[in-house]
């Protein structure tokens, strides 16, 4: 498959801090990777390095298979984390001026972005000033000028963040049927479940290092599956069982997260005679609790 | 590449361009400030003509043939200066005659009275202003000049010479004033001959100061929302520049040109003619004036929008745009203030280099091209150095807006925006 975007031991210091310290990654066409980390982590930092708005201090960035130029980009769609739009300007000049920018033509410009707009359910805001409209609503405006140009390459710091659910899944949605035609969308957040839902392969990052990276798949498969979720009536007794190495109760329910190696089977006979068992089920730790562990104590943020 | 330049700075431009044209601060600017201009331009003829128009007053005096001398010289007028509208003399007056002009002056029927009073054994008559106010309508000299010649006249007269020989040897004398410009003579009109530059100062100033804040305000607004990140991920900074200060440059002159227009219009009105003012030709400008007025207009003008942007480039926030137009304007200032110096000396060391230092060069420049003529590697060099500043001032912003990415919330200090400078 077609490498989009290679990072090869790539640093970034600002001042004396150290943001990214020798990252690697690869990106490929028709993948969605997540670029996952805590606030401060260096998300950021390293998508900039991408797309040339910074220069690494050390190591290489290659697009489409050749080093970084800025020709490159019009094949890129960027978006950034802070939004930024034209306060004054109409929803469908805005558009229309960043299609063209992107090298389209004025007149395709204005067939995409009505038709992103239908697609978006915001065809009724087109003739608005974009001051009038919400944040939401802005958003999805950026989104489309991202998409407008068609990019094989679609980087978006955050996309998600200040959406409501109901939108937040009609932008996923969209970027799942974009990989399906091809292109490569690489979105950073500090939001596990939709990574995990979203997501082909991914790369932690932590104080600007990468603490775990791979394919979805293979990341969880290097952890056991170790979770027991239990749902019971009765006497709670058995969660004293020395396969256990810490749990949570809840109404009705507890989560157990057993001991490297435990005999989970074990664990089930014993409670099954203290209590009267609906549902007893063995998970792998979700990526909330691989972040969480990985990263765990050792954040910034 | 470079066609992407083109077309990418040209897209900018277009944007900047359309979005200000179409705003309402572009209609109510284009149509207040000439309403406002014409409104103190009435304003100042009608108060000039209330002012300095003409008033009644009325002479005194023992003897009636000097009275009726000075008040024909009075009504003849002097060049340049009014003359009073209606004369009444008394001679002698009685004493009702004078409650009725003591009446007459607190009633402001007449702005007072001139008393002369015949001293038996002086060679001159005493002569006394009675008014009611402390601006005088007419001027002293004027008062003393009617009443000299009258005395003269009188003296003449006395001394056996008629009437036609005192008329011609009392004729007034007219002082013509010629000019030479680019080589040849011109008949000047010393109040009007520096209209031009005088002009440009103003179209300069109040672009500077509309425009120039609204680029520094442009480019804060891209830098808060970041926009700017989206568009350096496609366009390069110097395009972005560029393609800001020709869009901005482009609505300045669609406003300068429907400004222009209007004057021309006007200039060729039957009010301008009642003004006395018969086409934009009366108003005092030369060929040479005309041509050079866009090119040190625009000149100064990006010069000025290039350091706009760069200062804006340079701060993180709205109000501290406010703190800067200082800096922006003080070089137009400093130009204003040295004006008379480069007017009295127009062809002096200092007045020719302050000249070629392109932030006085559109002001000071300019104004030595509408007083005299200076040599023209001066003019062109000049030009040369204002372009080339302009060149410079579009780099320096373009390389400040680009590292300006970097920035979140702090001010770049002085070594910092240096660093910023080595920066690719």
């Amino acid at each position: 498959m077609e490498t989009l975007v290679e990072l090869d031991h790539v640093s970034k210091s600002y001042e004396e801090k150290a943001a990214v310290r020798d990252l690697s990654l690869k990106i490929e066409a028709g993948s969605m990777f997540g670029l996952l980390g805590p606030n401060g982590a260096g998300k950021t930092s390293t998508i900039r390095m991408m797309i040339g708005i910074t220069l690494p201090d050390a190591g290489k960035v290659s697009l489409f298979g050749k080093p970084f130029g800025n020709p490159s980009l019009r094949r890129v769609g960027y978006l950034p984390e802070e939004r930024g739009l034209y306060k004054k300007m109409k929803v469908l000049d805005q558009l229309v001026f960043m299609g063209e920018l992107r090298g389209l033509g004025a007149l395709e410009a204005g067939r995409r972005a009505k038709a992103w707009c239908e697609r978006l359910q915001i065809a009724d805001s087109i003739n608005k000033r974009t001051e009038e409209l919400s944040k939401g609503m802005q958003q999805k405006i950026q989104f489309i000028s991202t998409l407008l140009h068609d990019p094989e390459l679609i980087i978006m710091d955050e996309p998600f963040s200040g959406l409501d659910p109901v939108n937040a899944m009609l932008l996923q949605d969209t970027l799942l049927e974009l990989k399906k035609q091809g292109n490569a969308v690489l979105f950073s957040t500090h939001r596990m479940d939709q990574v995990e839902k979203l997501c082909d392969s991914i790369c932690l990052i932590n104080r600007g290092e990468a603490v775990l990276a791979g394919g979805m798949r293979e990341v969880k498969s290097r952890y056991e599956r170790n979770r027991v979720i239990i749902h019971y009536e009765g006497g709670d007794e058995f969660l004293e069982h020395p396969a256990i190495a810490e749990y949570k109760t809840y109404a009705g329910h507890a989560e157990i997260k057993l001991k490297p190696h435990a005999d989970a089977q074990d664990l089930l006979r014993t409670a099954a005679k203290a209590a009267a068992i609906t549902k007893y089920e063995l998970v792998e730790p979700s990526l909330e609790e691989i972040f969480i562990e990985t990263v765990g104590g050792r954040s910034d943020a | 590449m470079l066609n992407g330049l083109v077309r990418n700075t040209l897209l900018i431009a277009k944007r900047e361009y359309l979005e200000r044209v179409r705003s309402r601060v572009f209609r109510i600017t284009t149509v207040l400030v000439p309403v406002g201009m014409g409104g103190l331009a009435l304003l100042g003829g009608l108060g000039g003509r209330k002012l300095a128009g003409p008033e009644n007053m009325a002479i005194v005096s023992t003897s009636s043939t000097l009275a009726n001398d000075v008040r024909a010289t009075l009504e003849e007028g002097e060049a340049g200066a009014p003359a009073p509208q209606r004369i009444e003399v008394y001679a002698p007056a009685t004493t009702d005659d004078m409650a009725v002009l003591k009446q007459q002056i607190a009633a402001h029927q007449i702005a007072g009275y001139l008393l002369i009073d015949e001293v038996p054994g002086a060679p001159e008559p005493e002569a006394t202003w009675i008014s009611s106010s402390s601006v005088d309508f007419f001027r002293r000299e004027q008062m003393e000049g009617a009443l000299r010649s009258a005395l003269i006249r009188q003296e003449l007269l006395a001394r056996g010479m008629s009437q036609a020989q005192v008329q011609e040897l009392m004729q007034q004398v007219h002082l013509k004033t010629m000019q030479v410009k680019n080589g040849s003579m011109v008949a000047s009109n010393s109040e009007r001959s520096f209209a031009g530059a005088y002009g440009l100062i103003l179209v300069l100033y109040a672009s500077v100061l509309i425009y120039g804040i609204n680029i520094a305000r442009s480019v804060v607004e891209e830098k808060t929302s970041r926009i700017f990140e989206v568009l350096l991920s496609t366009a390069s900074p110097d395009s972005l520049m560029l393609g800001k200060l020709l869009g901005v440059g482009a609505v300045g002159l669609t406003q300068m040109g429907i400004w222009g227009g209007l004057l021309a219009f006007y200039a060729g009105s039957a009010l301008a003619a009642s003004q006395g003012i018969h086409g934009l030709a009366s108003l005092g400008l030369t060929r040479a004036e005309l041509v050079y007025f866009p090119i040190y207009f625009l000149g100064g003008f990006f010069l000025y929008s290039g350091l706009a942007a760069a200062l804006g480039s340079s701060v993180s926030g709205e109000q501290e745009v406010q703190q800067f137009s200082f800096i922006l304007i003080s070089p137009l200032v400093v130009s204003v203030v040295l004006l008379p110096y480069v007017l009295g000396n127009p062809s002096s060391t200092a007045s020719v280099v302050l000249s070629l230092i392109p932030p006085f060069t559109p002001i000071i420049m300019y104004m030595r091209i509408c007083s005299q003529t200076p040599p023209m590697w001066q003019v062109a060099l000049s030009i040369a150095l204002l372009a080339g500043s302009v060149w410079a001032m579009v780099w320096v912003a373009a390389r400040i807006y680009r590292v300006g990415v970097l920035m979140y919330g702090k001010r770049a200090t002085l070594p910092e925006m240096i660093r910023w400078m080595k920066y690719s």
